[in-house]
């Protein structure tokens, strides 16, 4: 396996977390389903009828950017690459988490 | 189809639940001598042993669940508006956004759980396995909750 592998790994983890907080935050969504009538469109153009789903666009947009991020990561040098603290694959999607739990803690209360 | 689909959905993640179980207890609560009685022997699993079975049924599991997504968009996610059950409607929105976080965790669990286990990263392996457990635990309640309220079948 390839040493690159862990520092890609490391950094994919976290910033699709990142990525994704704001995804649904911003309705950042690379493409959106209408169940309802079966519809893909590009970005977050709403269905034509019934709900929009924006849910699969929102981790499509992640994980393009984490994997960009995860590449550019693993083409810088090596001591700086070494200097991606492991703990970031927990510590970023925690934060992510406890940010999106904030989001929707309205719920709880109504 | 969609009754099968929501069945096989709720197998593969009581079978999730069981290894993600197994293996976060194993990893706060180590047997360190001979495993006696039941409890024990639950807490001596070797917790490496789960790692590729609980990547594989995180996938399986969250896929049909993708599936069967499209389904409660349209059908009991109005049943949970209509009927006021907000705590368990923002709690199924929680739940899709903690699954897709944690599918994105799978590759740095595998690679931190590779044998053979690197004492330094001992921290990394138990939050990320922890950070898991707890996405794959409220989601199956929560799932279960949200399918009691719906009916199966209605």
């Amino acid at each position: 396996m390839s040493r690159k592998f862990p520092t890609f790994a490391v950094t994919f983890a976290a910033v699709y977390a990142a990525v994704y907080y704001f995804a649904v935050d911003d309705n950042w969504a690379l493409f959106s389903y209408g169940p309802a009538v079966g519809e893909w469109t590009l970005f977050t153009r709403a269905a034509s009828a019934g709900p929009t789903m924006y849910w699969y666009g929102w981790i499509a947009t992640s994980a393009l950017a984490a994997a960009a991020a995860g590449l550019l990561a693993c083409v810088l040098p090596e001591h700086i690459g070494k200097r991606i603290w492991p703990d970031f694959a927990w510590l970023v999607p925690m934060c992510s988490i406890a940010a999106i739990g904030y989001l929707l803690s309205g719920y709880l209360t109504r | 189809m969609w009754i099968a689909l929501v069945i096989s959905h709720g197998l593969l993640a009581f079978l999730l639940l069981g290894a993600m179980t197994h293996q976060v207890v194993s990893v706060w609560a180590p047997v360190r001598a001979r495993a006696g009685n039941f409890v024990a022997r639950f807490r001596a699993v070797g917790s490496a042993n789960y790692v590729n079975a609980v990547i594989v049924l995180y996938i399986a599991t969250m896929i049909l669940g993708s599936v069967l997504y499209t389904d409660y968009r349209i059908t009991a996610r109005l049943t949970l508006e209509q009927g006021h059950y907000w705590k368990s409607f923002g709690a199924f929105e929680f739940k899709e956004h903690l699954i897709a976080i944690g599918l994105a965790m799978l590759p740095a669990y595998w690679y931190f759980w590779r044998p053979p286990l690197d004492d330094r990263h001992a921290r990394t392996r138990t939050m990320l396995t922890t950070l898991l457990a707890f996405i794959v635990w409220w989601g199956f309640l929560t799932g279960h909750i949200v399918n009691n309220i719906r009916g199966l079948g209605t």
